[in-house]
């Protein structure tokens, strides 16, 4: 009797189960990602996953319309004064964060400050900045030494950017990132749980207070439709396509070239591509080793790279890449075709020639690269062939990625490393223009033009002096691009309001099913 | 056998030492820091150094063994560099995935590897026999995560009947229902574990059936399905229960191939995923747990063989 009524008292359990989950179906979004984020702290994690998540939790005072212009997020507006060097920015008094409390200045300067001093990205701002003040409830004044022309799109770019929190939890928080239980934020989502290996759980945030006018972009209104986001780490790639296929999940990122013909043509799926490409960068020791101030040496290992042939091998299908040797795409303002022409030459006898003008007598070049990521791997096995038909000795090393970024920390360990870079909205925040950043390119030439690029605060002047870096670029081989990879996603058609291609990372607002 | 007992558990301590130096030296001479990995791209040396210091990753090594060693002595196993949560917790999260898949596979391996080792080895040369065999062998050769993906590709995206990947908790919604989302897996990673066990049981059997107690057995006229399994099967156990036992403890530490294609959080790929980070306080944690599930195993082990052969002794 007991047995029956235990029986009994299962199947209601189940029948209830399936009724429970019949009733909330559509109001969760499962998607598939390729991993776990380090952290969700936005201003010291640049990974693209973790603002892939974070970014429905976090946001910053501007933000990006679908042309990468900055908007206004959580300020309402700006003034800056003649010279260039104070900014008054009006905040919008209808912010709450997810503890309730109303968004102020107070706020806004304790996360300005901390991102300035510790954030990843606010150290090239801050290098600027003599003070950030209250100048009112909802009005922050920004100080700045010498007029600092990139400092909208830096503000705008949440990743590695400046997030918004509570004072109460940044005041006292030190490089090292916030800790889960204080991921508080303003935006249409807040953070729930995060449990390891499982997923990371964001619920809706009903006192939402949306920004005004039309989406476009990451800009305009912000309506949650879904009642939790669920981002489950799924390692296999073969597990992400046929979890989305059998309706485990609605959106899967990071899908291999090679299925993407199959992927186009089924039904069953949507393929999205991410707007901004990510690029494959080689960068050069400019500190120790044989590269060390040896342009002519650096040129000659340029021109005997074709990169057509590694993009074919590494990335696959035609449509998912671009042998580009301008830094940003073409259709960015930032588009430049100067110094391009020796983007991917090819040419192993002239470059033979070089090297023997540079001095190069074959000692071995030591080229680190990652397994970790495909591409790097498959690109490298293509250029260390190129280099070794025009007669250079490449030492190809092979690391996990965790020992390689080690390893290119420490300047006699390494002569070429292999990285890539995710899209930028300003050619600032590409690492090579970064001093500290391993290769260490520091010369006289690019200080000049660097100080003359960052303090410019009119457009068409900083598009014609960056033009001049990417030549520079060209001229001294701090790094070599390797061209543009446009990821895609995959997502369920059910979904609605995605758009054809993410702008640089995917957005689940004004998302439905 | 209480005395056996308490010696077999006091041989742990140096075994657990010794595990643990080798571990610690392990892992903390392979390049790569949990600092760098943790601050990114943009982290300058100095940023860098500080959160090693902060960490206590500055210390000498023999410093840092003898602090971690301390701090488990009192029950702490530390904190996940990547997760910030205790050591115990993170193993906890994943030890529960483990556990029930490593019973359920096992659930597998009994259900299918016993009863057809025995078919194989009483109808030995027949069809029947060279059919457990062959499969067997087909199984034992198929790679997990080619199985793994099939399984997925029919009966996930074609039939709907189980989940394709992930695992949430038994205590979270669904409750014991959420055991569905263990059966490709199990199914997965019991398929060539169950293969060895049907060659393993077959082969013993026929050692078995040519001794001569076996003989005397039959020549009484015993019924030949009550010698097949109170005078082969048994004495066949013997070896096949010590294969049980490695099998169930590799099953909780070696299962990172399926818990990858099945998006399991489990304890495989965490200690695989926490080399990765360099999360040295998990890796030292799990690695820790693990020996002393192995050496547990193996002590039950032990204490099963004399029940099932009176002539072992434990003293």
């Amino acid at each position: 009797m007991k047995l029956r009524n235990w029986a009994k008292t299962t199947v209601l359990a189940g029948a209830m189960t399936a009724i429970a989950g019949f009733a909330f179906a559509g109001g969760t979004l499962r998607y598939a990602t390729v991993g776990e984020p380090p952290s969700l702290d936005q201003h010291v994690v640049t990974s693209d996953l973790a603002t892939t998540i974070a970014h429905h939790i976090f946001e910053g005072l501007y933000t990006f319309d679908s042309t990468n212009s900055p908007v206004p997020l959580l300020a309402s507006g700006e003034i800056v004064s003649e010279d260039g060097k104070t900014i008054v920015i009006a905040l919008r008094d209808d912010v709450t964060f997810h503890n309730g409390q109303a968004m102020t200045s107070a706020d806004v300067v304790a996360s300005l400050n901390r991102w300035g001093k510790y954030g990843s990205r606010g150290g090239l701002l801050f290098g600027n900045v003599e003070s950030v003040e209250a100048s009112g409830p909802y009005e922050v004044t920004i100080r700045l030494s010498s007029p600092f022309g990139p400092w909208k799109n830096i503000m705008a770019f949440i990743n590695g950017g400046p997030a918004i929190y509570p004072a109460s939890v940044v005041e006292g928080a030190g490089k090292e990132p916030i800790a889960p239980e204080n991921y508080i934020g303003t935006g249409p989502y807040k953070f729930e749980e995060w449990q390891a290996n499982r997923h990371v759980e964001l619920i809706r945030y009903d006192d939402y207070a949306s920004p005004s006018g039309d989406a476009d972009g990451y800009g305009g209104a912000r309506v949650a439709d879904f009642d939790t986001l669920e981002f489950i780490p799924v390692p296999d790639v073969g597990t992400r396509v046929a979890g989305l296929k059998a309706g485990d999940y609605d959106y899967a990122e990071s899908i291999p070239g090679d299925l993407y013909a199959d992927l186009e043509a089924d039904s069953s799926v949507t393929t999205i591509l991410n707007g901004g490409p990510i690029f494959g960068l080689v960068f050069m020791n400019s500190k120790d080793g044989p590269l060390k101030e040896n342009f002519a040496l650096r040129r000659a290992i340029q021109t005997a790279i074709n990169k057509t042939p590694a993009l074919q091998v590494a990335i696959g299908p035609k449509n998912l890449w671009r042998a580009n040797g301008s830094f940003l795409p073409n259709g960015n303002v930032w588009y430049s075709e100067s110094g391009t022409e020796n983007f991917s030459k090819g040419d192993a006898a002239a470059a033979r020639a070089m090297a023997k003008e540079a001095g190069y007598n074959g000692e071995p070049i030591k080229f680190m690269v990652s397994t970790n990521y495909p591409f790097h791997y498959d690109t490298a096995i293509v250029y260390t062939k190129q280099l070794a038909q025009a007669g250079f000795n490449i030492d190809l090393q092979v690391y996990d990625w965790a020992t390689l970024i080690e390893k290119r920390a420490q300047p006699d360990q390494w002569d070429l490393f292999f990285t890539h870079h995710g899209f930028v909205p300003d050619p600032i925040l590409i690492s090579v223009m970064n001093d500290n950043y391993p290769g260490w390119w520091t010369t006289a030439e690019k200080a000049a033009l660097k100080v003359r690029f960052t303090e410019s605060s009119d457009p068409a002047e900083r598009q014609a002096i960056w033009s001049e870096i990417q030549g520079l670029i060209y001229e001294q081989v701090p790094t070599m691009k390797t061209g543009d990879v446009y990821s895609y996603n995959i997502a369920s058609p059910k979904l609605q309001g995605l758009g054809e291609a993410t702008l640089i990372w995917p957005s689940f607002w004004n998302v439905s099913k | 056998m209480f005395v056996y007992t308490f010696n077999r558990l006091l041989a742990l301590i140096p075994t657990l030492l010794a595990a643990s130096i080798l571990v610690f030296l392990f892992i903390h001479l392979i390049p790569g820091d949990p600092a760098s990995i943790l601050l990114g791209d943009t982290a300058t040396p100095e940023e860098i150094a500080e959160l090693t210091r902060a960490m206590g990753l500055d210390k000498p090594l023999w410093t840092q063994y003898f602090i971690w060693l301390s701090n488990v002595v009192q029950g702490d196993l530390g904190t996940s560099v990547f997760f910030r949560e205790p050591v115990l917790a993170v193993i906890a999260s994943g030890a529960e995935t483990s556990i029930l898949l490593a019973c359920m596979t096992m659930m597998w391996i009994i259900v299918l590897g016993i009863p057809i080792g025995i078919l194989a080895a009483t109808r030995h040369g027949t069809w029947a026999d060279q059919l457990a065999s062959g499969g067997a062998m087909l199984f034992a050769s198929v790679p997990t995560f080619w199985l793994g993906l099939y399984l997925i590709l029919i009966f996930a995206v074609g039939l709907g009947w189980f989940p394709s990947s992930g695992f949430p908790s038994i205590t979270d919604e669904g409750g014991v229902f959420n055991l569905r989302y263990l059966m490709l897996p199990s199914l997965t990673l019991a398929a060539p574990n169950a293969a060895l066990i049907i060659r393993l049981v077959r082969a013993s059997m026929l050692d078995v059936a040519r001794e001569d107690h076996v003989r005397t057995a039959r020549a009484k006229g015993l019924h030949p399905a009550r010698v097949a399994i109170k005078h082969i099967f048994r004495n066949a156990l013997i070896a096949v229960a010590a294969a049980f036992g490695f099998t169930f403890a590799a099953l909780v530490s070696e299962a990172v191939v399926t818990e990858t294609v099945f998006s399991l959080p489990g304890i495989g790929r965490l200690v695989v995923q926490s080399i990765l980070r360099r999360d040295y306080p998990v890796i030292q944690g799990v690695i820790l747990i693990i020996v002393i599930f192995y050496m547990l195993i193996n002590l039950l082990v032990d204490l099963a063989y004399a029940r099932l052969d009176p002539r072992v002794s434990l003293s």
